[in-house]
């Protein structure tokens, strides 16, 4: 019998990140590395760093792991490497190569369960064009996996998360939940066939959506992973220097994850979440308090959040379509920047 | 020693000091302390439910807690008991959020949270509805109040802010009140969360005017959400607020 990867962890996934707000403290400490051909650092809390290597080339950078996010090691490697490779599309890049980064508990689980995440890292990187050269592993329990990931891109066409302008509209192509799935998962109180679709959803790259990005020549996106819709919504915000207005009711729910925060299946990352945002956001008083808590869950490879032209917006929500993301949909909109930088309504 | 960190009861403390010099009568008595105790927590359990999540992690302490929440009566109080400093301040700040009322006591790190469902938020929004007829007490003259700017007259635009702020708080003080207060184009922004005179008009509403916000304005103003009083109104709505109005004040 396999081991079940899932029940050796609290969190995981991209629920175990360390706290936003903690993290942000930290950050603050350290000196930047000054280089004018530094194009984004963590300054802006982007999804990757980018590195100008000359006036046609720049590099794009990334790093992600995390613990298991489910029972199957072979999924769980697909997932892992799906959401590592995700900020390099977020930043409009193309993902050329790649390490493994491998902790695992040699003497707890067979070398078997080793072999299968790493094949499913190595099968999903393949699907996105990248060619894993190396790696390093550690003896530790529970398991965690991930890449580091370099891609190309031309340092005129990088998307980052300052990209966002008034006017423009906010965009999501994939629904939100996985948190909120998982951790009903683990409960044994969410659906078989939602915990189906989340997984389906964290092993779609977001390759399609990079590419309807830079037919349109996006400025400002990133992907939505630990810190929530609301936290990244509020990173771009904050790095653009507008207000990011999002209406809830518009944007796509995984299954029943409605009815499990209803049921109180709130994970602790959400309350985490909440804490950083809160007081850089309108939080309604009429936001409905479910809608609020699943702004707040922390996505595991989760979709795009696009800040595209007003007039580009009906044509690259239809170009997304036809991709085959189908829950690609215009959540809210961008603002001068107001009293705050994430109005959050319903 | 044990009884003293327990929940105080001390009736059963104080005897068992005073026996204390024969042992086996000390013995005779703790066992029947014991069993009292028992007794008493089967008694509390009947009196208040008792939620024991100690050991469990987000977010199965916050289901449980949702769980009797939704079967207990209103005005009904129960006990949630967790050892998880997180499932606490994660529990406190779920209660805080949905107006529940609640206290928390520690022992040997042991958090005991006593929960009262309360009326929930929408009858409290009820019962303020309610409420407004008996606002009718306030009489009410025939006439309407056109508010279509922030500031009240020609000239300096600070002065106008103020003034009209002035003016709103002053219609309170009116012998009749208005039927209703109109807000259109820039008057609007006196009705968001950031107005400086919000609460007046608020008492205002209270008093049982009828606020007609505009939602076209809103809308303009990016005011979305903002809107802390009154009613978002369309075009034909205020045009007959307007045109069966006795008098039309103009500030």
């Amino acid at each position: 019998m396999k081991p079940d990867l899932l029940q050796m962890v609290e969190s995981g996934g991209c629920s175990a990140k360390i706290s936003p707000k903690q993290l942000e403290e930290i950050l603050k400490r350290l000196p930047l590395p000054d280089d004018p051909n530094i194009l984004v650092n963590v300054e802006t809390h982007d999804d990757a760093g980018v590195y100008r290597v000359n006036d046609d080339l720049a590099l794009v950078f990334t790093t992600d792991f995390f613990p298991p996010v489910c029972s199957d090691p072979y999924e769980f490697g697909q997932i892992a490497a799906t959401n590592s490779i995700s900020d390099i599309y977020a930043m409009g890049g193309d993902p050329v190569i790649a390490l493994n980064i491998m902790m695992f508990p040699a003497a707890k689980l067979p070398l078997e369960v080793y072999a299968e995440i790493l094949k499913g890292g190595s099968d999903k990187a393949s699907e996105a064009g990248v060619k894993i050269i190396g790696g390093h592993t550690i003896d530790d329990f529970p398991p965690k996996y991930g890449l580091a990931v370099v891609g190309y891109i031309h340092p005129d066409r990088i998307i980052a998360n300052t990209g966002a302008s008034p006017g423009d509209s906010i965009v999501l192509t994939k629904p939100v939940g996985t948190g909120i799935i998982l951790a009903g998962q683990r409960l044994g109180i969410t659906d078989g066939n939602d915990i189906a679709e989340a997984k389906k959803l964290m092993k779609q790259l977001n390759r399609q959506g990079a590419e309807v990005m830079k037919k349109y020549s996006i400025k400002g996106a990133t992907d939505i992973t630990g810190f929530g819709l609301a936290g990244h919504a509020l990173k771009m915000a904050k790095a653009s220097n507008v207000s990011i207005n999002i209406n809830m009711r518009k944007v796509s729910l995984i299954g029943g994850t409605y009815n499990l925060v209803d049921e109180g299946c709130i994970p602790g990352a959400s309350f985490r979440n909440l804490d950083f945002v809160e007081n850089d956001s309108h939080l309604g008083k009429n936001l409905d308090y479910n809608l609020k808590m699943i702004a707040c869950d922390a996505q595991t490879s989760g979709g795009l959040l696009i800040s595209v032209p007003c007039d580009k917006t009906e044509a690259l929500v239809k170009d997304l379509h036809e991709a085959g993301l189908q829950y690609s949909t215009i959540i809210g909109d961008v603002s001068e920047k107001k009293h705050k930088f994430l109005y959050l309504k319903n | 020693m044990v009884i003293n960190n327990k929940k105080p009861n001390t009736k059963y403390y104080l005897f068992y000091v005073v026996k204390f010099q024969s042992l086996p009568f000390y013995f005779k008595q703790l066992f029947k302390l014991f069993t009292s105790l028992v007794l008493l927590q089967t008694n509390n359990r009947q009196e208040m439910r008792i939620v024991d999540v100690k050991g469990q992690q987000c977010p199965a302490p916050i289901i449980a807690t949702k769980k009797a929440l939704k079967e207990s009566e209103k005005g009904e109080a129960f006990k949630v008991l967790t050892d998880n400093q997180t499932s606490l301040n994660n529990l406190t700040r779920f209660l805080m959020d949905n107006k529940t009322e609640f206290s928390v006591d520690e022992a040997d790190g042991v958090w005991t949270l006593i929960i009262t469902k309360n009326v929930s938020a929408t009858s409290i929004a009820e019962v303020e509805n309610y409420c407004t007829p008996a606002a009718s007490v306030f009489p009410k003259g025939d006439f309407v109040i056109a508010i279509t700017s922030d500031r009240m007259g020609d000239g300096s635009d600070e002065l106008g802010h103020l003034l009209i702020g002035n003016f709103i708080k002053t219609i309170k003080d009116l012998d009749l009140l208005p039927r209703k207060i109109i807000f259109y184009n820039k008057g609007v922004t006196l009705v968001s969360d950031e107005s400086p005179f919000l609460r007046h008009i608020k008492d205002l509403e209270k008093m049982g005017v009828e606020l007609l916000i505009c939602a076209t304005c809103v809308d303009y103003y990016s005011l979305d959400g903002k809107i802390e009083a009154g009613i978002l109104s369309n075009m034909f709505v205020i045009a007959d607020a307007l045109a069966s109005a006795g008098n039309v004040v103009r500030p």
